[in-house]
């Protein structure tokens, strides 16, 4: 298969004023501004495959964000190397960008005063589209989202939902090979979210688009990517599948019983740590490789219903990488 | 070129979404007008009054002249392109296959047009109300020259705009002065507020280095006929000069602007 990302060593430094609270210090920094510089990438190197689906994840200000920002050509390396479908992002040569989308969940495109169709008629324009592809993808984007009644509806009357739907439609009319999905579902309700993981995952098997998304809702992620790269202060601490990753830092894993008849719920708490009764339902977490030992012994001794061995919350892994729990992190290459 | 006849379209339709705001910006030039028009009508009250080779008759062609020209050179959607490029919408320009430069100049003349067709309804009826002095020109030399100098003061005052904007590349929290201050300088140094003949000689031929004066004073001459054809062809070429310097100076500047830009706001 071809590779749609390269990256390598790629490093991008800010140079930022601080800023201190207080009169003083503003006017201090006002003749004598204190600058500091910010590494928010340090050398780091992966690749993509086309069609490839990959989540990006990480606390706040890891460097997801700013690497996405880089692979669509808006920021400068600092140094290191970046191919996106064969190009150089910051030469932003026309060719290259109508191969690509970026999706950022906190901006939008859409012209607020006007109705939606009227800023995708824009886009065919900057894009070229020819009119009657632009009426094929119109549509059959129009109908995956389910967004036909609000077209011309001015986009400032839209809620939240509708109108990052709308916005996924001005981004796509172009029919992007590589989509930059930046915090695509922020802010969005459940069913909203829903929706646009649903449309994410079909767009990217429909046209085996590339795509690399971010998000600190570890629910887009493991609903969407197989893969993952963790990103955390600039540097790549994982690169491989979600299942890996699960399976290397957690720790624990879930028992969930249905007991039937009077069991005696009090000595359930001798197997493991109860973290949920409700009758008759109990969640148990137990050590890892304690796991199927534990199970049996529930087995033995309580009439059981149905029994469970689940994995830890991909939320719970995650947190506890990032608060520096799992030191000795293992520097995964491509899984 | 179709995208940019897109983009003009879309943008006269955005202007009729604000339509307050647009009446409202109409509104302020023509108090701005008032404004001037009774400074130099009382300045000038008694008809003998001469200040500066100034008549009465004069400064109130010229002041009328002016208004005509300010909503021309002046009426720009420009002035958004700090707050966009220091709040990171550019970055939805830059992904796209377009030159975010041409497109703001695009917009512009959608925004003038818009408002060149207001400002002509507006001055009849203050010509009409006010009965100023008028003066009509109909030499077709003079006229070449004027809509000439008119496309130079237009492409002058978008690329300052443009050059003023980029400050917010580096400085993307202070993005608002640097533009401030550009309007403080077009309305002073190029006759904005008063002909710039009333100043001091030696100031004026300084001045006449500027891109300044080839915004507002030296089109409103040139319609008026008060340069003789010399001084028009010299400030003709010397507010094209203007441009070509201004373009080099703002694409190169953007492309080092681009590589600083930090594409804030998420």
């Amino acid at each position: 298969m071809d590779l749609s990302v390269k990256v390598h060593r790629l490093t991008k430094n800010f140079e930022v004023t601080v800023k201190k609270p207080g009169l003083k210090e503003a006017i201090k920094a006002l003749f004598n501004p204190e600058k500091k510089t910010v590494h928010a990438l340090k050398q780091i190197s992966f690749t993509i495959e086309e069609g490839e689906l990959v989540g990006f994840i990480g606390p706040n200000g890891a460097g997801k964000t700013t690497t996405l920002k880089t692979l669509s050509g808006l920021l400068y390396p600092t140094s290191g190397h970046v191919l996106v479908e064969g190009f150089d992002p910051w030469d932003r040569k026309s060719e290259f960008l109508k191969k690509i989308a970026l999706v950022m969940g906190q901006k939008n495109q859409l012209w607020w005063d006007l109705p939606a169709i009227e800023t995708f008629e824009l886009n065919r324009a900057i894009y070229e589209i020819p009119r009657k592809k632009y009426e094929e993808s119109l549509n059959e984007l129009v109908s995956l989202l389910d967004v036909k009644k609000l077209l011309s509806i001015p986009v400032r009357r839209l809620s939240l939902g509708q109108r990052m739907r709308l916005e996924l439609v001005a981004a796509l009319i172009h029919g992007p090979k590589v989509l930059f999905l930046d915090e695509p579902t922020i802010g969005l309700d459940v069913v909203a979210s829903q929706k646009m993981r649903d449309f994410i995952l079909s767009y990217n098997k429909r046209f085996k688009a590339t795509v690399i998304l971010t998000s600190h809702n570890m629910g887009d992620v493991a609903s969407l990517a197989k893969r993952v790269i963790v990103i955390d202060k600039g540097k790549i601490i994982f690169d491989g599948n979600l299942s890996e990753l699960v399976s290397l830092y957690a720790k624990e894993k879930i028992i969930k019983v249905v007991l039937s008849g009077d069991g005696d719920y009090k000595s359930l708490e001798k197997i493991g740590k109860v973290i949920s009764i409700s009758i008759p339902k109990v969640e148990i977490l137990v050590s890892r490789s304690m796991a199927t030992l534990a199970a049996s012994e529930i087995l033995q001794n309580f009439s059981v219903e149905d029994l469970n061995i689940e994995e830890e919350p991909v939320e719970n892994v995650v947190r506890r990488i990032f608060s520096g729990e799992t030191k000795n992190l293992k520097r995964k290459k491509n899984g | 070129m179709d995208k940019y006849l897109a983009i003009f379209k879309i943008s006269f339709a955005q202007e009729f979404a604000y339509r307050l705001n647009f009446v409202m910006w109409r509104v302020r030039n023509i108090m701005q007008f008032f404004l001037i028009f009774f400074l130099w009508d009382t300045v000038f009250s008694s008809p003998s009054t001469q200040i500066f080779g100034y008549d009465r008759p004069k400064i109130l062609t010229y002041v009328f002249g002016l208004i005509i020209v300010r909503s021309i050179v002046l009426s720009a959607r420009s002035v958004d392109i700090a707050g966009e490029v220091s709040r990171g919408d550019l970055s939805n320009y830059l992904v796209k296959p377009i030159n975010y430069i041409k497109y703001w100049l695009t917009r512009d003349l959608s925004s003038k047009l818009l408002n060149l067709s207001f400002a002509m309804f507006e001055a009849v009826l203050l010509f009409i109300v006010l009965k100023p002095p008028f003066f009509l020109q109909t030499e077709a030399l003079q006229l070449t020259f004027f809509v000439f100098s008119i496309f130079t003061a237009i492409l002058l005052f978008f690329l300052l705009m443009f050059l003023f904007s980029m400050f917010a590349l580096w400085y993307p929290d202070q993005a608002w002065g640097a533009s401030f201050l550009l309007f403080i300088f077009v309305d002073f140094l190029g006759g904005g507020v008063f002909p710039l003949d009333v100043l001091p000689v030696n100031f004026q031929n300084i001045l006449y280095l500027t891109p300044f004066p080839y915004l507002l004073f030296s089109p409103l001459q040139i319609y008026l006929g008060k340069f003789d054809t010399l001084l028009t062809v010299r400030n003709v070429l010397i507010g094209a000069i203007w441009v070509a310097i201004l373009s080099v100076m703002v694409n190169k500047i953007w492309r080092l602007g681009l590589k600083v830009y930090r594409s804030e706001g998420r």
